[in-house]
C-alpha cells in the first residue's frame, strides 16, 4: 500500500496549476478543479458523520426490534434485554457508521479518479477520466437535509459504477463539472488515434465526428424538455400505478368481505332483504369510487414526486443531462456518443389517450442500459424529444413496413394456441366435477373472441423500418413500443428461423447491441426483408455474405406501409 | 419509406435499378469437421442410452400390468424416435452447420429443424475463446466462441478440427487486435 501516499486532507494543498496540462487547441476556460485540488487524497465531507450512523441504525432497526420482542420477558416479567443494552447497541452502530467515512478516500489525478475504501480489505477503484461515460448525482431526503449528494461514475461497458456517498452538494457540482470538462478534453485528444470507425459507424455517427473541440467548445446548453404540469393528466394511465392500486383494491376487498351485512330476521323480512341488497350494491360502488380516487391520487402523487422539476438538457460538452425529483433529487448525465438509440413505449392505457414514454438506450450506464427520460407525456412530445436525442428526424414517425400475410397468420395461430391452453385446462375439471358439457365450449368461444382481435392488433403493430442512421422495430398488441437503434450501435446480427418460420420464409431478426437490453428483435419478418435490412444497415459486415447471383421475384407480399403514425 | 431499400446503399448491396432485387445470404463457406458427425452421434447416444434405461425401468417397475397394453407402444415409439434421431440428426446437423471467417466478419449457420444464422463484424469482437470438452478431444475437435459487447451476440463455431480451430483463433485474435476502442 506504499504506492498510495496517505496524505491527509488538512495538509496544505499544492497549487493545482502546475499539474494541469497546457491548454491545447481551442482556447477555453477549464473549470477549476475541486477546491482541494489535484493528486490529493481526500475524505468525503465530514457531514457524512451525521448521515452514516443514522443509516446504520436504520438498517439495524428491524433486527433490533426482532431481538427485543423475540427475547421477550423473562420469568420476573422484565425485559431480558434492558434499555441500556439498546443504548450500547445504538452507540456501537453509531461508531460503526463512522468507519466508512474514516476509510474512504478519493482523489483526482490529471487522468484518473481513484477511490480507496475498506478497513480490512482495502480496495482501490480507478477510472480513467477519458472513459467516464456517465455521472449521476443523487440526493435522498437525508442527503438533502444535510446538503449532500451521492456521486456515481459509470465507465465503459462495465455495469458497475464508482460511488462516492456522499459529497457536499458544492463539491459534487465541482466534481461533476471537472469530470465532464476533463473527459471531453481527454477524449478529444484521443479521438485522432481512435480508429474504431467502420463504414456503419461513419454513416451513423456524424455526431461523434461533430464533437470536435472547435465545434462544441462553446456550444450552449440546449434544453430538450422540461416538465409541463399539463402532462399530469397522463399519470393515472400508467400501468405501474394500476398495479399498486389493484393491490390496495384487493386489501379493500378484504375489508369489504369482513363487513357484516347480514340483518336479523324480522317481520319486515322482505324490506330488509331489499335494503341488504341495496347496501351491498352501494358498498360495491363506494369501494369502486374509493379505488378510483385512490388510483388518481396515488398515481398523480408518484408522478409529481419522481418527475418534479424534470429537465432534460443537452450540455455543451456532448452529454445529455436529466434532472428530476421532489424528495430524492436525481441528476443523470450520459455521454451522447454512448446513446445508441431510443425506445418509445405506449402502454395499453396510455396509448388510448395518445400518451407515450421515452427511454434512451445507451452503453455503460448500468441499470439495463435504459434510462427513462420522459414520464408519461403527450406522444408528440416524446416524438420530438426522441428525435432531438437521435439528432435525426423521422425515426419515430416514419411508416413502417408490415410483415405480410404469413406473419399475420402466425399471429392468429399463436392466438389460437393461447386459446387452447385454458380450454384444455377447463376440460379436466369439467370432466372431473361433471359440469355441463358446454362450459369448455363457452370458455373456448369467449377466449377466442378476445384473442382474435388481439392477434389482428399484434399484426398491425408489427413492423420494421429504416432511416439514414437508424433501424426501427415496433411490436406489441394492446400497448406497443417502438425501438430505434442507431446503425453504429449494431454490433451483430442473428437470424433465427424456427421450423414453421422456415416453411413460410419468415425469420426473427435480432440486432445485437451493447446498449439497452442488448438486443432489438424483429419478429416474423420476411426473410428477404431481414437480409435486406441487415445488409443495408451494416454493409461492411453483411455485404460480403450476400449471394449476388440470385435475383428473386419482386415482392408480392402485401407488405404495404402502415399508414402514417404509430 | 415505402421502399425497404435504404437510402444508404453500398457497392455490395446496391439493388437493381427498379429495386426488385432481394439480396439473399449465401451459405457460409466451410463445413465443420466431418468428425463432428460421429461426435454428435456419440454425444446423443449417451443421452439416448439414459433415456432408454429410464423408459425400460418405468415400463418394467412402475407401470401396472393392466396399463401395459397402451404403455408398451408408447415406450417402443419413444425408443424408436430416439433411434431415428440418432441416425438422422447428426448427418442433418452436419449439412446445416457451416461457418466462415473473413477479414471483416464472422458468419455461422447452425441448427437442424430450427436454424440460426449469426453475423458479427470483427471490429466489434471483444473476446475469442476456444473450448474442448473431453469428448471433443477424443475426436480432435474444438469449438470457438466469439463474443461481442452484447450478451445477445456470442457466436459459436461448433466442432472445428482442432488444428483449424487453432489457426482461426490466431487469425481472429490478430485481426481483432488491430481494432482500437471499446467496440460498443
Amino acid at each position: 500500500m506504499s504506492e498510495w501516499p496517505r496524505s491527509q486532507p488538512d495538509e496544505a494543498p499544492p497549487a493545482h496549476e502546475p499539474h494541469m496540462p497546457p491548454p491545447s487547441g481551442q482556447a477555453y476556460d477549464l473549470p477549476p478543479p475541486p477546491v482541494e485540488a489535484i493528486n490529493e487524497w481526500q475524505r468525503l465531507t465530514p457531514r457524512n458523520l451525521l448521515l452514516y450512523p443514522v443509516r446504520t441504525l436504520g438498517q439495524l432497526l428491524v433486527p433490533l426490534a426482532i431481538a427485543f420482542f423475540g427475547f421477550g420477558r423473562d420469568d420476573s416479567g422484565s425485559f431480558m434485554l434492558g434499555p441500556e443494552t439498546f443504548v450500547v447497541i445504538a452507540a456501537v452502530a453509531g461508531a460503526l457508521g463512522v468507519i466508512p467515512w474514516l476509510t474512504t478516500y478519493y482523489r483526482l489525478t490529471e487522468t484518473q479518479i481513484q477511490v480507496r475504501r475498506g478497513l480490512l480489505n482495502r480496495k482501490l477503484l480507478t477510472a480513467p477520466l477519458g472513459r467516464v461515460r456517465s455521472v449521476d448525482l443523487e440526493s435522498k431526503l437525508m442527503h438533502r437535509v444535510l446538503r449532500l449528494s451521492k456521486v456515481s461514475i459509470g465507465t465503459g461497458v462495465d455495469s458497475t459504477k464508482i460511488d462516492l456517498d456522499a459529497l457536499s452538494v458544492d463539491q459534487a457540482g465541482q466534481l461533476y463539472d471537472y469530470l465532464m470538462a476533463r473527459k471531453r478534453q481527454l477524449s478529444d485528444a484521443g479521438s485522432s488515434s481512435d480508429s474504431t470507425s467502420t463504414a456503419g459507424e461513419q454513416a451513423g455517427s456524424s455526431r461523434q465526428a461533430g464533437t470536435a473541440p472547435v465545434d462544441d467548445a462553446d456550444a450552449p446548453d440546449v434544453e430538450l424538455a422540461r416538465i409541463d404540469w399539463s402532462w399530469l393528466r397522463y399519470a393515472p394511465f400508467s400501468l405501474a400505478s394500476l398495479v399498486v392500486v389493484a393491490g390496495i383494491g384487493a386489501v379493500a376487498g378484504q375489508f369489504m368481505g369482513e363487513i357484516d351485512v347480514t340483518v336479523q330476521a324480522s317481520s319486515a323480512q322482505e324490506l330488509y332483504d331489499w335494503f341488504t341488497g341495496q347496501a351491498l350494491l352501494i358498498l360495491a360502488l363506494l369501494t369502486a369510487v374509493a379505488v378510483l380516487i385512490g388510483w388518481l391520487l396515488l398515481s398523480t402523487l408518484t408522478y409529481i414526486i419522481s418527475w418534479w422539476n424534470l429537465r432534460l438538457t443537452r450540455m455543451g460538452e456532448g452529454t445529455l443531462r436529466l434532472k428530476r425529483g421532489l424528495l430524492t433529487t436525481n441528476s443523470t448525465s450520459v455521454e451522447e456518443a454512448k446513446i445508441r438509440g431510443v425506445s418509445m413505449t405506449e402502454p395499453a392505457l396510455l396509448r388510448l389517450v395518445k400518451g407515450a414514454e421515452l427511454f434512451t438506450l445507451s452503453t455503460g450506464v448500468g441499470d439495463g442500459g435504459q434510462t427513462k427520460v420522459l414520464p408519461p407525456c403527450p406522444r408528440a412530445v416524446a416524438v420530438r424529444v426522441g428525435h432531438e436525442v437521435l439528432e435525426e428526424q423521422g425515426a419515430l414517425t416514419i411508416s413502417l413496413r408490415r410483415h405480410g400475410p404469413a406473419a399475420r397468420r402466425r399471429c392468429y395461430i399463436r392466438g389460437f394456441w393461447a386459446t387452447l391452453v385454458p380450454t384444455v385446462g377447463i376440460i379436466v375439471p369439467t370432466w372431473w366435477f361433471d359440469w355441463p358439457w358446454w362450459v369448455p365450449l363457452l370458455v373456448f368461444a369467449v377466449w377466442l373472441a378476445g384473442s382474435l382481435p388481439l392477434a389482428e392488433m399484434e399484426y398491425r403493430t408489427l413492423g420494421h423500418g429504416q432511416t439514414q442512421a437508424c433501424v426501427v422495430s415496433r411490436h406489441g398488441a394492446l400497448g406497443r413500443s417502438r425501438e430505434v437503434l442507431e446503425r453504429a450501435g449494431v454490433i451483430g446480427w442473428v437470424i433465427q428461423q424456427s421450423f414453421f418460420q422456415r416453411r413460410v420464409r419468415l425469420a426473427t431478426l435480432v440486432a445485437t447491441t451493447a446498449a439497452g437490453s442488448e438486443s432489438v428483435s424483429i419478429r416474423d419478418i420476411p426473410l428477404d426483408d431481414a437480409v435486406a435490412l441487415a445488409a443495408s444497415t451494416t454493409p461492411e459486415a453483411v455485404g460480403e455474405f450476400l449471394d449476388e447471383g440470385v435475383r428473386s421475384r419482386s415482392r408480392t407480399t402485401d407488405a404495404s406501409p402502415i399508414p402514417h403514425g404509430g | 419509406m415505402s421502399e425497404l431499400a435504404s437510402p444508404v446503399t453500398t457497392a455490395e448491396a446496391s439493388p437493381a435499378p427498379d429495386g426488385v432485387a432481394d439480396p439473399r445470404l449465401r451459405e457460409p463457406a466451410h463445413h465443420v469437421a466431418p468428425e463432428a458427425i460421429r461426435y454428435w452421434a456419440v454425444k446423443s447416444l449417451i443421452g439416448a442410452v439414459v433415456q432408454w434405461l429410464v423408459v425400460t425401468g418405468v415400463y418394467v417397475f412402475v407401470i401396472p400390468d393392466d396399463w401395459k397394453i397402451w404403455a408398451g407402444p408408447i415406450a417402443v415409439t419413444l425408443v424408436a424416435i430416439s433411434v431415428v434421431e440418432l441416425a438422422v440428426v447428426p448427418q442433418w446437423r452436419y449439412r446445416v452447420h457451416r461457418w466462415e471467417v473473413t477479414d471483416t466478419a464472422v458468419y455461422t449457420r447452425s441448427g437442424w429443424l430450427n436454424r440460426e444464422q449469426r453475423i458479427a463484424p470483427l471490429s466489434r469482437v471483444q473476446t475469442v475463446d476456444s473450448t474442448r470438452g473431453p469428448l471433443m478431444r477424443a475426436f480432435h475437435l474444438a469449438s470457438i466462441t466469439v463474443t461481442t459487447a452484447s450478451a445477445a451476440g456470442p457466436i459459436t463455431i461448433d466442432c472445428l478440427n482442432f488444428d483449424v480451430a487453432r489457426r482461426v483463433v490466431a487469425d481472429l485474435t490478430e485481426i481483432t487486435g488491430r481494432t482500437e476502442g471499446d467496440a460498443t
